[in-house]
């Protein structure tokens, strides 16, 4: 039980951090003016529109895919599986910027092939780009629901007449329902939040208006508009807290046998989204790569970059402990838990301009390494505490209560037994955690100590200046050392679904 | 008559030398034109500078010049968005805390809203003395400059059937290319907004939207207008002269408008923030021959000393007639947003 009190008061305490750049942004937009010359219900409008649009699209990519991928038997089914979620190591503004330049008069597909192709902007671009980087969102967390499903009820169907299609409709996917509905609602937060795509294929959502307030010096008028983001955001998160995988008894995992037309269906499906969100930034920044070398880059960016979000992913994981565990415990975990993803709809440069002002209150952090990792953790908690949760939620009360019933302390009870089984999902949070830490740049722009620079700050430097070529070498290794952390995300992943269909 | 046309009337008349806002050489003796970096001290002690917007490598080969140069100086550098650093420095200065000895950027506002604040040192006279005229700032010193230009394509356009009056693009049939989300075109709107006032800047956004075509940056703009796709473009000059530089055939070539927004000069600039003796010292380097010489060869930007070439590729500067901007007032940039956000232009 004590362990459940300490929780609950590092939780509460936590809350209190996430809640500290509400409390700044409330005093820097008061009294500010919002005048947006009547665009403001479109700015709304534009930032629904992609969210929706997104999940559409990535629930429409990833069930399928899901179904696919976890109920047929597909050869080399972990490679196929490992190339859907690789469209993660690819942060979404690279993607981004790679259609940007590929497609449209003058891009490089026009100059390599001749061919004129219509250029990716706007609500249709973004809607595009999100959807790709963001679909395995819902591959990953459907797979998860499908996974603890009863084989034998969908037997039972089918041998009352029901066809295949039917039985996938009616009876699995209404079970992996709020699995879907989860993933779907992590796209929309993404989208809610992502600054970058928005920014480049030119839609005025909040966070590109946010970007461009902060920029006119609107400080205030920024701070406002993140406010009423945040209100956005705390719709989601209420969606999203209704939202709960149920749990059934494991029985017979499910296999499907599926027409080989359909096999090689799915199989070209995986095919074309690994070409167009892999393989086309890959050959974008290779192209520049061989026509502008290797200038200007220092490997110590790498080194900084992997340090800083080494440390964020490792101090994260160790919030998310508390917080998953107070979480499963009680109401007021339960809100705890809930003020705690509010980070994660904080626009990086909005986040980052709080700390700066909380920084400079508190002098021994302004401008230290130490400021910068807090500001990771605030904003990527909520990946950490979905992961470490959903195998406490699973199986680890009952389990742990089993073994203090047996005699066991409860340091033992949690050191024998709540630790070893919410270790993948540590794992998989602590990758989740340092792969956004990699790629983040507003905050890490305001915040990091002064010389400090990241692989993101200086992709930066080099696209600001245009010179995009340079931008390949950052580029590359971006994607290369996220793809090791989605590779370790997808073992902690399957490590899961191995056990609760054991 | 105010001064402008007072000016004129004196060159008319033969009283003055050439005096167009960048021609201002030749009245000035020795003592104020570019040093060497030879005659310079030794900078010494820890000096950390706040530098907004980098343009890539060129300001970083400055800076680790100046650093190979100045074995004993302990350099700080921190790299951010211009307007980040400046919001930043203002929060910085609301609680007291000092971290920067200097602010360089490549933008005006921002050193104006920095300067607003009543957080910059004044200049040493020797420096402002250096400096070209109408650029010589009490609170900062201008280090390169940018003009506003007309990149068009000779193979579609001839130069006598572009207008010389920025407003006159909007009634025109030539096909545009612009970059409304750009921070130079921005600042160039927030001009227009102050010289032509509120009305006529809606009416040019609307008038010329319906033949313009965006892009992302002015540097694709430049290109767009050598590839033929827009007949002329709105851009700093310096795009033209790179894309030049690269490509010596590329059918592209400069124009520029009389005396309105479409021919302002912007400046970039460094701003004293504490009295550290190596800030100063700073300022010195970036004002010597040696640095201009590289900004105006290597980025065809426009030098800001006295005495030092401009960039090849530009017409004589003694045709080039600038608007007078007051360059801090264009930090007031948010009316200018919502007159493009309303005019469904951004």
């Amino acid at each position: 039980m004590i362990f459940r009190r300490i929780s609950w008061w590092l939780s509460g305490l936590i809350a209190a951090v996430v809640l500290s750049p509400i409390a700044v942004l409330c005093a820097l937009g008061l009294g500010a003016d919002l005048d947006f010359g009547g665009s403001l219900p479109r700015i709304l409008g534009n930032t629904l529109a992609l969210a929706a649009l997104t999940m559409v699209g990535a629930v429409l990519l990833g069930v399928p895919l899901a179904l696919v991928t976890r109920y047929a038997s597909l050869p080399g089914q972990r490679f196929w599986v490992a190339l859907l979620c690789a469209p993660l190591a690819v942060p979404s503004y690279l993607g981004a910027f790679a259609f940007f330049a590929a497609f449209g008069p003058g891009g490089e597909m026009t100059a390599l092939t001749g061919i004129a192709t219509p250029s990716v902007q706007g609500l249709a671009g973004a809607t595009l780009v999100m959807t790709l980087y963001t679909f395995p969102f819902v591959l990953l967390s459907t797979r998860a629901a499908l996974a603890g499903l009863d084989a034998s009820v969908v037997d039972a169907a089918r041998t009352l007449g029901m066809s295949l299609p039917m039985a996938l409709l009616r009876v699995v996917l209404p079970r992996a329902r709020n699995g879907i509905a989860a993933g779907a609602l992590l796209v929309a937060l993404y989208t809610l939040s992502d600054f970058g795509t928005p920014a480049i294929m030119r839609l005025d959502t909040f966070t590109r208006v946010i970007y461009v307030e902060y920029n006119a010096f609107g400080l205030g008028q920024a701070a406002l508009l993140s406010l009423q983001l945040l209100g956005l955001v705390a719709l989601v998160l209420l969606l999203e807290a209704r939202t709960r995988t149920p749990r059934e008894r494991p029985g017979r995992p499910l296999s499907l046998h599926l027409s080989p037309a359909v096999k090689v269906l799915s199989l070209l499906a995986a095919v074309a989204i690994g070409l167009a969100a892999l393989a086309l930034p890959v050959a974008v920044f290779t192209l520049w790569l061989l026509r502008d070398g290797f200038t200007g880059f220092d490997p110590s960016y790498l080194l900084n970059s992997v340090y800083a979000s080494l440390l964020a992913a490792a101090g994260t994981v160790l919030l998310a402990l508390p917080v998953a565990l107070a979480a499963s415990a009680g109401r007021s975990g339960r809100l705890f838990e809930r003020i705690a993803y509010l980070g994660f709809g904080l626009p990086g440069i909005v986040l980052g301009t709080a700390l700066v002002y909380i920084g400079l209150q508190l002098e021994f952090l302004y401008q230290t390494l130490a400021l910068l990792v807090i500001a990771y953790m605030i904003r990527f908690l909520p990946l950490a505490v979905g992961a470490v949760r959903a195998p406490l939620a699973r199986n680890g009360r009952d389990l742990s209560g089993a073994a203090r019933s047996l005699g066991a302390s409860p340091l033992e009870a949690f050191r024998r037994v709540s630790l070893p089984l919410s270790l993948p999902g540590i794992v998989a949070g602590a990758a989740l955690v340092f792969l956004e830490a990699m790629r983040e740049l507003p905050a890490t722009l305001l915040l990091r100590p002064t010389g400090f620079e990241t692989v993101g700050t200086y992709l930066w430097r080099v696209y600001d200046a245009g010179y995009f070529g340079r931008g390949a070498v950052p580029g590359l290794l971006l994607m290369l050392v996220s793809g090791l952390a989605v590779m370790l995300m997808i073992a902690g992943e399957e490590r899961l679904a191995h056990r609760s269909t054991r | 008559m105010d001064r402008r046309t007072l000016l004129k009337s004196a060159l008319a008349l033969g009283l003055l030398g050439p005096t167009r806002l960048l021609a201002g050489d030749a009245a000035t003796g020795d003592a104020a034109t570019a040093r060497s970096v030879e005659e310079l001290p030794a900078l010494q002690g820890k000096l950390t500078v706040y530098l907004g917007r980098g343009e890539g490598g060129l300001y970083d080969t400055l800076v680790t010049a100046i650093r190979k140069r100045n074995p004993k100086l302990d350099l700080q550098v921190r790299r951010g968005p211009s307007a980040s650093l400046a919001n930043t420095l203002v929060a910085e200065h609301q609680a007291g805390v000092q971290r920067a000895d200097l602010f360089w950027s490549i933008d005006s506002s921002s050193l104006g809203l920095v300067a607003d604040q009543g957080m910059t040192h004044p200049l040493p006279e020797t420096i402002r003395a250096r400096i070209r005229d109408p650029f010589q700032y009490r609170h900062w010193a201008a280090v390169s400059g940018r003009i506003r230009s007309v990149p068009y394509n000779p193979r579609r356009v001839s130069a006598d059937q572009l207008p010389d009056d920025i407003m006159a693009f909007a009634d025109s049939d030539l096909k545009i290319g612009w970059a409304p989300a750009y921070g130079a075109f921005q600042s160039f709107v927030t001009a227009m907004r102050l010289l032509e006032g509120e009305q006529r800047t809606r009416q040019w956004l609307l008038g010329v939207k319906p033949h313009a075509t965006s892009y992302a940056g002015e540097f694709g703009v430049v290109m767009a207008v050598e590839r033929g796709e827009v007949d002329v473009g709105f851009a700093n000059h310096y795009y033209t002269l790179r894309l030049k530089q690269g490509m010596p055939d590329a059918s592209v070539q400069l124009a520029f408008t009389d005396d309105d927004a479409g021919c302002l000069v912007n400046a970039s600039g460094v701003a004293l923030l504490s009295d550290n003796p190596a800030a100063v010292g700073f300022v010195r380097y970036l004002l010597t021959r040696e640095v201009q010489e590289y900004l105006a060869t290597q980025a065809f930007e426009l030098p800001m000393v006295r005495g030092v070439a401009m960039p090849a590729g530009l017409p004589p500067m003694n045709r080039i007639d600038p608007p007078e901007v007051e360059l801090t007032r264009l930090a007031d940039l948010r009316p200018t947003l919502a007159l493009m956000r309303e005019t469904g232009v951004l």
